[in-house]
């Protein structure tokens, strides 16, 4: 009995002291989610996750990137918010990042990657915001032109287009 | 040695060049290839790194995979037309899109579309797309109800697509096999030129050993060099000293020690001025060394052997020759010395020097000996000789006249052979030297055949000259020596033929220009010469031993003195000779013709003398008599004077119109007299002042001129010279034709009448003529008749008239006797040999 009792107590002792950990950090999306970070973040707003809005996403500090890429005929000026800037924003502790598509797509992005020169999660191309259709709505792109160590096949299967969700792991 | 090793170092020098040329070369190629492949190899390495193909084979599969997701959403759609199936067909469609518009425009397809298969396909998809997109943006209702042409397109795009991947892969395939094609081709070359690096690296190697097994060798060499150097350097007999350019000694080799007796180790590093230079010589050596280091200057460096005195350690000065040189070491300037003491050679060359001296004292010592000789000899000679003339002059009895004359022969042979002497011992001193004139040969030959006329006559021989083709006449030659050798030819030739023939033949032939080849030939029909006799005749005293010529004397010096003049005038002298038959002597000179007779030396006329006052100074008392009595008798006034000082006394008392002065003498000699008499300025320092001495040799001559005397009257006193020295100095005579100058030349038809031959000719004519007259008269002095007679019969031997000699001789003969009867006979014979007597002649 006792043992029932004492487990039920647990039960909710835990779920009362588990309430705090949830405590959300960053403002609420308003409009349209179209980036959900979830994992091991410190800052987070929905259900333990950061979600942002594309009004969330312009307000941050953001950054452009003019670039030739393999997938498109000419060079480009990409703007968006730096990696770097993305994790700092929520509080990323883990070292890889797990970004997937639309489509279930999922890469592998070390964190390690998102440097003060380093890529950019970009949402619009051209001064236009990319549509899905474009490879919207966010595309991670790398400075491609600044450098032959962001013309490997490895950053070209980071480049991720169409990205919703980034999980960030140990 | 060192010259040999310095070539040595020199290619040595160029093999290291060509080493290091080729090493340069080699690693130059090395870092070219390097170069080249690590920028082969970065190429590669960034077309690795820049991939261009993204993950191709994922995308068109991907592609396809997005068409079916597309094609299934829409089939669901169809089955559960829900807002949220249709929303994730729209999501499918997107993404669908996308793809296809990567692969539409993307740069990295751009070669790939250029391929139709795959470019037509994909603008088919494109725009089948295009026209889906107002279904799918559509409202719901529009889109459920589009949803079959949407599934039918989808169904088409299928191939399409399929057609489009299916081109994409083959084409990557391929280039992903030319893509390993490059790399393997890049690999390949890589390999090649790793192989030509590693060969090179071998080649290198090879060389690196080779040039170091060389300089090893050059090692090797140089320590045999140094080491025969060294012994080449101790085993010298010179001292070898080297000093650095301050003197410090770095090198004393063996000889070295040896000759100066300092060791090595003594004196290495100190200063060689302080240690070979001896003190007096070391201002000037500091002077020199100085003066080379500040300037560089050189007076004994390299200016090859330099006779220098040096210093022993125990202070000895002692001769060397040094022979310094400069080297260059490295970068060092050195200083060699090579020393030789030549003491030894020094005190040996003193020696020579000495015994040089020695000698020459000696020739001088002989020719004063040979002038002493002359003079002592020919001085009482010369008071014999001139004795005898007086005495022949007295009245003598026919065996004292004989007497008087043989000793005046006897005499004259003396003189005669002492001349020799002379002659032979001037040619060898030098003394006599070739005096060339202009002569009419035919006149020389003429003159000799007149002189030697009576003695060929005395020994019945016949004389004659003549030309064997075109005579030459006016030649330029040494003729008073071609003179003495005709006469001693022909005195020879004389002398061994008795009841004979003389005859010289003359013969020219052409030389080379102007020059003619003179041949003259003594030929007699003597006794001859045998075959050994011929080699040796003219060689010197060499007198043949032979009964048929017993009688006949001589020095054995005329020939040798004949050939001696011949060849100084560069012609040849001979003999062929039969015994018993006779001889040929002869002898062949070149001549020059001379076109014009300008010049000639005809014999002097016999000259007409003024009196004159004389003043003889002799110390001599014989030869001052004989001299006195021969100007007295010649009608001079004569005052004498017994040696210089006198001499110079009595010339200061009055004028004379000629003083005859005898060399040698006591007290004061006659070149002190006449240098005083010239100096005092007396009565006579301009008279004329006759050297009269028995010195007749040419360097005497010019020391009585250098003494300001006039002329020269050799001893004994002779006649006509005595005249010809009067008439030329004496009162009268014109001074200004004093000198040695060659009379012009008369004209030859006037020459030839007036010969003095001619004249002497007519003269013995009108002698006999005279005597014949006076004896008619009856003289009664038997004496004078001798004397007269016996002038004449001379007379008449010379000019042929033997017949005439002998019956006179016979007249003489008879008056010496007094036999009055024998006498009348005599004259009777005599009177009848004149009348007979051939017309006088001389040849």
């Amino acid at each position: 009995m006792t043992f029932h009792r004492l487990a039920i107590a647990l039960t909710f002792a835990f779920a009362t002291f588990a309430a705090p950990l949830y405590s959300d950090t960053l403002p609420k999306p308003t409009g349209p989610v179209i980036l959900t970070i979830s994992g091991e973040i410190e800052n987070t707003n929905v259900d333990g996750t950061a979600q942002f809005d594309r009004v969330m996403l312009r307000a941050l500090d953001n950054a452009e990137i003019v670039t030739e890429t393999i997938w498109t005929p000419a060079t480009h000026t990409f703007t968006g918010v730096r990696l770097e800037t993305l994790l700092e924003h929520v509080g990323a502790k883990g070292g890889l990042i797990k970004a997937t598509a639309i489509n279930d797509y999922t890469v592998e992005i070390p964190t390690s990657d998102a440097t003060a020169g380093g890529p950019i999660v970009a949402f619009a191309m051209d001064g236009q915001q990319m549509s899905r259709r474009d490879k919207g709505p966010l595309w991670v792109i790398y400075p491609f032109s600044s450098s032959s160590d962001y013309r490997t096949e490895v950053i070209y299967s980071r480049s991720i287009w169409q990205l919703d969700r980034m999980t960030i792991e140990e | 040695m060192i010259q040999a090793l310095s070539n040595r170092r020199e290619g040595d020098a160029s093999l290291w060049r060509r080493g290091r040329i080729l090493l340069t070369g080699i690693g130059l190629l090395c870092v070219v290839s390097i170069v080249f492949l690590v920028s082969e190899i970065v190429q590669e390495l960034r077309f690795l790194n820049s991939a261009s193909s993204d993950n191709v084979h994922w995308v068109l599969s991907q592609s396809e995979v997005e068409l079916l997701e597309f094609e299934n959403a829409v089939i669901a759609a169809q089955q559960d037309g829900s807002q949220r199936q249709l929303d994730f067909l729209v999501v499918e469609f997107d993404v669908f899109y996308s793809r296809m518009t990567t692969l539409a425009v993307g740069s990295l397809y751009t070669d790939l579309r250029a391929i139709n298969e795959f470019g037509q396909p994909i603008a088919e998809i494109r725009a089948k797309l295009e026209n889906m997109i107002p279904v799918i943006d559509g409202s719901a209702d529009q889109l459920r109800q589009g949803l079959p042409v949407l599934h039918q397109e989808a169904n088409e795009i299928r191939p399409l697509l399929r057609r489009a991947s299916t081109t994409g892969l083959q084409y990557f395939a391929e280039l992903s096999d030319r893509s390993r094609a490059s790399v393997s081709w890049t690999l390949l070359r890589l390999a090649l030129i790793t192989v030509a690096l590693l060969m090179a690296l071998v080649i290198l190697l090879g060389h690196t050993r080779r040039v170091s097994k060389e300089t090893e060798n050059h090692g090797y060499e140089l320590a045999d060099a140094y080491a025969r150097l060294n012994t080449i350097l101790e085993t010298s007999l010179d001292a070898v000293v080297v000093s650095d350019m301050e003197g410090r000694i770095l090198n004393f080799n063996s000889a070295a020690e040896r000759i100066f007796q300092h060791s090595f180790d003594d004196v290495v590093g100190k200063n060689i001025g302080e240690i070979i230079i001896p003190d007096h010589l070391k201002p000037a050596h500091d002077a020199g060394m100085k003066r080379m280091r500040e300037t560089g200057e050189q007076k004994v460096v390299g200016h090859g052997r330099v006779r220098l005195e040096a210093k022993r350690k125990n202070g000895e000065v002692f001769p060397v020759e040094l022979a310094l040189e400069k080297a260059q070491a490295d970068d060092d300037e050195l200083l060699v010395a090579f020393l030789r003491d030549i003491s030894h050679r020094v005190a040996s060359e003193n020696e020579l020097v000495e015994a040089r001296d020695k000698a020459l004292a000696g020739e001088k010592a002989k020719a004063e000996f040979l002038a002493m000789m002359t003079h002592e000899i020919r001085t009482p000679l010369n008071g014999l000789l001139g004795n005898l003339a007086l005495l022949e002059k007295t009245h003598l009895s026919k065996g004292q006249d004989r007497y008087v004359r043989n000793m005046g022969l006897s005499g004259e042979t003396l003189m005669h052979h002492v001349d020799a002497v002379l002659d032979v011992a001037r040619f060898e001193s030098g003394t006599s030297t070739s005096k060339e004139e202009v002569v009419h040969l035919g006149q020389l030959v003429q003159g000799i055949v007149d002189a030697q006329a009576s003695a060929a006559e005395a020994n019945g021989n016949h004389i004659q000259w003549g030309w064997l083709d075109e005579p030459l006449e006016w030649v330029r030659i040494d003729a008073s020596r071609l003179q003495q050798v005709l006469l001693n030819l022909v005195g020879n030739a004389i002398k061994f033929t008795h009841d004979g023939r003389i005859s010289i033949e003359m013969e020219q032939s052409r030389l080379t220009g102007e020059e003619r080849a003179l041949e003259m030939r003594v030929i007699d029909s003597g006794i001859g010469i045998s075959d050994e006799n011929q080699e040796r005749i003219f060689d010197d005293f060499q007198t043949i031993d032979d009964a048929n010529v017993a009688g006949v004397s001589g020095t054995g010096l005329g020939l040798g003195i004949a050939r001696r003049f011949i060849e100084a005038m560069g012609g040849e002298i001979g003999v062929e000779s039969t015994p018993g038959e006779g001889s040929v002597f002869w002898l062949r000179i070149p001549v020059v013709p001379e076109t014009g007779p300008k010049v000639s030396h005809i014999p002097e006329q016999p000259v007409q003398v003024v009196p004159c006052d004389l003043l003889l100074v002799e110390d001599n008392e014989i030869n001052l008599e004989v001299a006195r009595e021969m100007l007295v008798s010649h009608g001079h006034t004569v005052t004498v004077a017994r040696d210089g000082e006198e001499a110079v006394e009595t010339a200061n008392t009055r004028r004379f119109d000629l003083i005859l002065m005898d060399i040698r003498m006591p007290k004061l000699d006659g070149l002190g007299a006449t240098r005083l008499i010239r100096e005092g300025g007396g009565a006579n320092h301009d008279a004329p002042i006759i050297a009269f001495s028995a010195n007749v040799l040419p360097e005497a001559k010019d020391r009585f001129t250098a003494a300001g005397m006039t002329g020269f009257l050799p001893k004994p006193l002779n006649e006509n010279e005595l005249r010809q020295v009067l008439a030329k100095f004496g009162p009268g005579a014109d001074h200004s034709h004093t000198t040695d100058k060659p009379k012009v030349e008369k004209p030859m038809e006037h020459a030839v009448e007036l010969s003095p031959l001619e004249k002497l000719k007519h003269r013995h004519i009108d002698e006999t003529r005279d005597l014949f007259d006076w004896l008619a008269s009856a003289p009664s002095d038997h004496n004078e008749i001798a004397e007269r007679a016996h002038k004449v019969a001379g007379s008449a031997a010379a000019f042929g008239q033997s017949g005439l000699r002998e019956a006179l001789v016979a007249v003489e003969m008879a008056a010496e006797a007094g036999d009055g009867s024998a006498l009348d006979s005599a004259l009777e014979s005599a009177r009848k040999a004149w009348q007979d007597a051939p017309e006088p002649t001389l040849a």
